[in-house]
């Protein structure tokens, strides 16, 4: 890859031919392939796909007569490529393109719970056997991906509650409370962020959308009501909502303790003199952030609010016991 | 003539060709591509639509066309142009798209997958998820990019890296390893001022990797992820196992994602005895802690003590 700026047009008709010598191959070794099915795996729009196939068929080889082009017929939303047998099979893969696939596919392999875990594997293994050195070059043995947890026992329940629209009854460990309750909820999807599956649904306990943590749901019973779903939004999303409730609360992070600046979502973050870390974060309820004080020992300290300080004496107080 | 028409035209003819063709046979090949008046103008023309072609991955090579070297000719060939035989399921395919789209979309994954759906069996990739399905595969950025590259080639990488702890340095590292875990990506090397060798958090490497000279080959033997010790948020690496009773409000959840957790006992209160693999460091006494009183470590004396010396810390 070259980092050098192009013109404008120059660089579309680069994104064009890109994908032409993708698409072209593809439709050879595919005849009759719909229209909208080409747009849907090749991510590109009928106008966008129509206007390239309509400059394909005036090109081809010298002396460029009749029998010297590409041929293209649309025809009852369909394609047909034929003439062009120098375009029978796709361009290989860049480097920066095999390490991109593959090194996504690694760290996707090892997610726990994940249905695609088994035919991953083996893709992954046809790219490091086929695409060879002069793509790959070592890498293949210098990549290693281990996620380390169990999958959570619900997800294939939560699954079919998402494919089905199905309302279901669940137990939930709320982190933010430290309490285990039984509520309704239509889930809308599952999906894997930061270590750990959720599920996106709308919660009739709260008469909220919220995000719910596979692990912590004890069961999943259905109930055999369907619901509607309402779009809510999953995978990408921020993993926590701020609402009007929210108490901004202002922690003095020491050293060991800078990573719950980068975990967290924090509203302000100001570097002390000293090296520490000042920050401020949103919190519907005190309990969570008083557990993750701590479990951060000595490494943190609250700034504010007050009653949060009262909260983690208390809760340190009550833990000592146990050890008494 | 549009540009993409002359691209096309020119991979087209370049790939057919049984000899190198010089600029002046392409330009009486193509006439309405090259067939300026201008020479000059149309020799520009013909450089620019190379370096096209290179930056979409087109294997274009100048070859001598004489035994005296005089003339150059170009030529694309072909097993450096075409993709192997990949025969993909359409199960293998769909995973691939799947992952291509992990964690946000990228274009280079994409157009991949792309070139991989040539071969798939029947072409159809049946049983893909309507909706991408949502997950995240580790944020795949330019440095990551970028290590691997380092890697492939051999070449040392220079950046700027901040610790944990929030010291920031400039590093000149041998990439030996990339190594996966818990949602984050290592590179692990010899760090050449240090010369140890230490991991690196991608995510806290500011800005861009520089490749830069030869890199010296790893020890005979070597494993990259060995030298990944585990992060803050759970348990880590197991070296010796540790002893925890759990409330039984918490019981039922706190173990499930821990690999290696064996419920040893149910007590008459309720609470539930378990060993895990235990870490070095004190990540263990963290996450105990993050319980608050519904977790008490009952072995080894020195996870309890960490515990209660933190616990007083809180108090003071």
């Amino acid at each position: 890859m070259t980092g050098r700026p192009r013109p404008a047009a120059t660089s579309r008709a680069s994104d064009r031919l890109r994908r032409l010598l993708v698409l072209v191959p593809y439709l050879v070794k595919h005849p009759g392939t719909e229209l909208a099915e080409i747009t849907r795996l090749f991510g590109v729009r009928e106008d966008e796909l129509t206007s390239d196939l309509n400059l394909l068929f005036v090109s081809g080889l010298p002396p460029y007569g009749p029998g010297d082009l590409i041929g293209v017929a649309i025809e009852d939303e369909r394609v047909w490529i034929d003439m062009a047998d120098y375009f029978s099979r796709p361009l290989r893969l860049t480097r920066a393109e095999a390490l991109a696939l593959y090194l996504r596919g690694t760290a996707l392999a090892v997610t726990p719970g994940l249905r695609e875990a088994t035919a991953l594997a083996s893709a992954l293994r046809k790219l490091e056997e086929r695409l060879g050195p002069e793509t790959l070059g070592e890498l293949a043995e210098r990549v290693e991906a281990a996620e380390g947890g169990k999958p959570a026992e619900t997800l294939d329940a939560l699954r079919k509650a998402v494919a089905g629209n199905e309302r279901v009854r669940i137990e939930y460990y709320a982190a933010s409370s430290a309490e285990t309750t039984a509520r309704e909820v239509d889930p809308e999807e599952v999906f894997f962020a930061i270590g750990n599956w959720y599920v996106a649904a709308f919660d009739h306990r709260s008469g909220e959308e919220r995000l719910f943590r596979a692990d912590r749901i004890r069961s999943v019973e259905p109930t055999g009501e369907p619901f509607e779903p309402r779009g809510l939004a999953g995978a990408g999303r921020a993993l926590y909502t701020p609402t009007e409730r929210d108490v901004p609360v202002r922690l003095l992070l020491h050293p060991a303790a800078r990573w719950v600046g980068e975990y967290y979502e924090v509203d302000a973050e100001t570097k002390t003199p000293t090296g520490d870390l000042e920050v401020q974060l949103p919190a519907s309820r005190l309990e969570w952030v008083a557990r993750l004080v701590l479990r951060l020992g000595g490494e943190a300290e609250v700034l504010s609010p007050p009653e949060l300080k009262g909260r983690v004496r208390e809760l340190a107080g009550r833990t000592k016991e146990l050890y008494e | 003539m549009h540009p993409l028409e002359r691209l096309v035209n020119l991979v087209a003819l370049l790939l057919e060709s049984r000899r190198p063709l010089t600029f002046e046979q392409i330009r009486g090949k193509m006439p309405e591509g090259y067939g300026q008046d201008d020479l000059q103008s149309a020799k520009r023309m013909f450089e620019r639509d190379k370096d096209v072609l290179r930056d979409v991955g087109v294997p274009i090579e100048v070859i001598a066309t004489d035994p005296w070297e005089v003339e150059q000719g170009y030529a694309i060939l072909k097993h450096r142009y075409y993709l192997p035989e990949i025969d993909f399921t359409p199960e293998e395919i769909s995973a691939l798209f799947v992952a291509a789209h992990a964690g946000g979309p990228d274009d280079a994954a994409e157009q991949a997958v792309r070139k991989l759906l040539y071969g798939t069996d029947g072409g159809l990739v049946s049983g893909a998820p309507s909706a991408p399905l949502a997950a995240e595969a580790g944020v795949v950025d330019a440095r990551l990019t970028a290590a691997a590259e380092a890697i492939a080639e051999r070449r040392s990488v220079r950046f700027a890296y901040r610790t944990s702890r929030g010291v920031e340095s400039e590093r000149h590292v041998d990439p030996w390893g990339l190594v996966f875990r818990a949602g984050h990506w290592y590179l692990v090397g010899l760090d050449r001022e240090r010369q140890e060798i230490r991991a690196f958090r991608l995510s806290r490497a500011g800005g861009e990797l520089l490749l830069d000279g030869e890199a010296d080959p790893p020890p005979e033997g070597f494993r990259a992820a060995e030298h990944v010790v585990g992060g803050p948020f759970g348990p880590g690496e197991p070296e010796e196992r540790a002893t925890v009773a759990f409330s039984p409000d918490v019981a039922w959840w706190a173990t499930r994602g821990v690999q290696g957790a064996v419920v040893e006992d149910t007590r008459q209160d309720g609470w539930v005895q378990v060993t895990l693999p235990a870490a070095p460091g004190d990540a263990l006494a963290s996450w105990i802690l993050s319980f608050g009183p519904d977790a008490v470590a009952v072995a080894p004396e020195s996870l309890r003590a960490e515990i209660v010396h933190r616990l007083e810390a809180a108090l003071r």
